[in-house]
């Protein structure tokens, strides 16, 4: 069949272009790889620590904010270090341990603990949790400073006293539960959310940039040569667009594959996966024809490729999640094709749902890819047919 | 240089009148920075973040009001607020709809509890997409429960040591407050500024940047070029040098790079209220940028064997800087390799040198972002000029 020909020549023109490996086959990979090391484990404040001594009350304090939960701690050796990790956001909190601990409380005195927040951010915030953690610690200190100044004993007999004592004070206990359904539950793999996004990222964007080569082969004169052979102007539309298709579905089920062997993404039922990919590429394709068709500067088209291609991904949910977007923008985001398809996965992975739950998201996407190619395929033919 | 600049102006009008460089320089950066900044600005600002619990108050008694002192008293400086509810069942429907992020309930009897040692508790539900939120609210809880037992703690270790058993006489005896016991320490807050861009500064920032690189090749890609289309023996024909050949076209690609950096900056700012920072240090930044992205992609052409071979070369060396340099999304927030990889990239340093001027910072907190950036283009400058040169002799 002719129009098979067609795509595959497409297939293996865009295969030929070595620049092509990199951008259709290795960057999407590297990019999911990155972006799951750098984000997937979740948001965990860190707060910087600098403590003079390992033993005693300090080391006792910096080991009690090592150990609480929520939050991650990350030692530094000078006080200037920890300003310009919180300066440049590296941490969200310094906490600075002064030294001479035992020697200031003996004189009856009160302990100064250093704390550098920013004014942006949530470091104010986060002193409830490492003020939870040092009280902790400086309670038998505190109540032996407190039973000195009574008692006019030594502190040291006195916090000998409360330490021995503190084991026998009742706990308030505080008890905490979660509710709620989680978006992104815990089983998630920690490269399950980058990889959907990536996926219609990446296909859109080359169905796009592919354009480019449409542009050219239509300014090289290749499709009105082709007009000259016994072949329709239909037959010539229709080989183009299932060539843009099977490019972007090509690199489609690459990126699935790869990524469910190497990072074990979990893409949901098989069926319903394949489906969004099939008819989220003919949406790729059928956009990157209707540009290929407006277009007679290759490089133009190139530049705004890119620009449509990233800005439709990062209004549709494939850089930051349609979930933590606020209500009027998630709908927004619809208009393009990228959010109804990471709905789509979003059902399937996270929801375990099957093909009948992606119906509607799947009937949407049909109706993009033919409009699309309906309009694509009409500006083709007046553009190969028209006079030199 | 009279026949250099007279080659880049040449140039220049030329690669303007194809507006690819205008879309590539300008409109790309500059609508990608909008998009990004749109959809993105709001999660990236963390500014005067707000936390919103709830109170559930069934006890009523004074150590109750003891906890809500506490909460009222952190609402007043703004880092969170309370919303008290009757029942936990109202609540719980506040988390679900999204009202508050978190509740605290003290049970009837609470106070009770405290005083006859019988297991007190404080409860706290959490929504379980807001796990800091969450987080906090039990160390609230959890600081004003050890705030009760240091009290207590202290009373106990001054009966014990006069040798007399907790008894409300001897309580009354104290010449202090217990409760005191528990601010042994306190914090010397400081607060230091912001040496990291805003959402839009980092947008726009990181989208001029990237470009940048593309733009740059405009001018580059012209001498590789002209050897394809055989202008360029004719140029080597004309009285002019190969210095000055070189030499033209390299100024152009600074041109385009210095010209669209500096539209960007203005754009930027009225556009999106992008705040680059002071001028003479944006400007030191901006010109050895580009004189390392000249350096870098001139390197690439020095050394490819056709025009289109060089421009895809360049395309994937430019993402791949691009992307380790954390001009997408922020690289080197976990883990010590990646945080010391990105700094291979005059994208890293670039960000980082406006960074350092932030929060109104002098000219020259950039100059050490402004050195590391030159280190690149004299090196890359330097080696690409020693290619082109044996390139031109044959």
């Amino acid at each position: 069949m002719k129009v098979v020909n067609i795509a595959l020549a497409n297939l293996r023109r865009m295969l030929r272009e070595r620049s092509n490996l990199f951008f259709v086959f290795i960057l999407p990979i590297a990019i999911i790889l990155l972006i799951g090391v750098e984000f997937g484990g979740g948001f965990v404040p860190v707060v910087g620590v600098v403590s003079p001594e390992e033993q005693g009350l300090a080391g006792l304090i910096r080991d009690a904010l090592g150990e609480t939960a929520g939050i991650d701690t990350s030692d530094f050796e000078s006080d200037e270090e920890l300003v310009s990790a919180v300066e440049r956001g590296r941490v969200q909190v310094g906490v600075f341990v002064p030294a001479d601990l035992e020697a200031a409380l003996q004189r009856g005195e009160q302990v100064e603990i250093g704390f550098v927040v920013r004014p942006d951010g949530f470091g104010p915030q986060l002193q409830s949790v490492i003020a939870s953690a040092v009280s902790h610690v400086m309670a038998p200190v505190g109540a032996a400073q407190f039973a000195m100044a009574e008692t006019d004993r030594e502190f040291a007999t006195a916090l000998d006293q409360a330490r021995a004592l503190a084991p026998a004070i009742p706990e308030v206990e505080v008890e905490t539960t979660t509710m709620g359904e989680a978006i992104f539950p815990p089983s998630m793999g920690r490269f399950d959310l980058g990889a959907p996004q990536q996926l219609v990222l990446f296909t859109f964007l080359t169905a796009l940039t592919g354009s480019a080569a449409l542009i050219l082969s239509r300014r090289l004169g290749v499709s009105s040569r082709m007009l000259s052979t016994p072949t329709t102007v239909n037959t010539i539309v229709a080989g183009e667009s299932a060539g843009r298709l099977a490019v972007a579905f090509l690199q489609g089920i690459y990126i699935m594959a790869l990524s469910w062997v190497i990072f074990r993404v979990d893409w949901g039922e098989p069926l319903g996966a394949l489906l969004i990919l099939l008819v989220f590429s003919a949406v790729g394709g059928g956009a990157g024809m209707l540009m290929g068709s407006v277009f007679s500067n290759d490089q133009q088209a190139g530049g705004i490729a890119v620009v449509i291609g990233l800005g439709m991904a990062a209004l549709g949910g494939a850089m930051l999640p349609l979930e933590l977007f606020s209500p009027t923008l998630r709908t927004v985001a619809h208009i393009t094709p990228h959010a109804w398809a990471l709905d789509g996965f979003a059902e399937l992975v996270r929801r375990g749902g099957n093909t009948f739950d992606i119906l509607p998201e799947l009937a949407v996407l049909v109706i993009y890819a033919v409009v699309l190619f309906a309009l694509a395929a009409w500006r083709l033919r007046v553009a190969i047919t028209r006079p030199g | 240089m009279g026949a250099a600049t007279q080659i880049a102006r040449k140039d220049l009008k030329l690669r303007v009148r194809d507006r690819s460089a205008i879309i590539i320089g300008i409109i790309a950066p500059l609508a990608l920075a909008f998009i990004f900044n749109l959809v993105f600005g709001n999660t990236f600002d963390p500014g005067g973040i707000v936390f919103a619990y709830g109170l559930v108050d069934q006890d009523r008694t004074e150590l109750s009001g003891a906890f809500i002192e506490v909460l009222e008293s952190a609402e007043e400086e703004g880092i969170l607020s309370v919303e008290p509810y009757g029942d936990s069942r109202g609540a719980r429907s506040a988390i679900e709809g999204d009202e508050i992020d978190a509740f605290f309930e003290l049970p009837d009897g609470f106070g009770e509890d405290i005083i006859t040692a019988a297991s007190p508790e404080i409860d706290v539900v959490g929504d379980i997409d807001e796990p800091t939120a969450t987080q906090i609210a039990t160390s609230i809880a959890e600081q004003f429960a050890t705030g009760v037992e240091t009290a207590q703690l202290a009373v106990a270790t001054t009966a014990s040591l006069r040798g007399a058993p907790v008894t409300p006489e001897l309580i009354g005896s104290l010449r202090g407050d217990p409760a005191d016991a528990a601010t042994a320490y306190q914090f010397a807050e400081d607060a230091v500024p912001t040496r990291q861009l805003d959402g839009a500064t980092y947008f726009a920032a990181g989208m001029a940047v990237f470009f940048l690189f593309f733009t740059v090749q405009f001018g580059v890609l012209g001498l590789l070029e002209e050897e394809r289309e055989g202008t360029l023996p004719r140029l080597m024909a004309a009285p002019i040098g190969r210095v000055a050949v070189v030499a033209g076209k390299a100024l152009l690609a600074f041109a385009l790079g210095v010209i669209s950096m500096t539209i960007l900056v203005l754009g930027t700012q009225t556009l999106m209220g992008a705040r680059w920072g002071v001028p003479l240090g944006v400007a030191l930044l901006i010109v050895a940028g580009v004189l390392a992205a000249v350096g870098i992609m001139g390197l690439v052409a020095a050394g490819a064997k056709t025009a289109e071979g060089a421009g895809n070369l360049g395309s994937i060396i430019a993402v791949i800087l691009g992307m380790l340099g954390g001009v997408f999304f922020p690289v080197g927030g976990s883990g010590d390799f990646l945080s010391r990889l990105t700094y291979i990239t005059p994208h890293a340093w670039f960000m980082r040198g406006l960074g350092d001027l932030a929060d109104g910072a002098p000219w020259s907190a950039a100059l050490p972002a402004v050195g590391a950036i030159l280190l690149f283009a004299v090196v890359t400058g330097g080696v690409a000029w020693l290619l082109l040169r044996r390139r031109l002799i044959t």
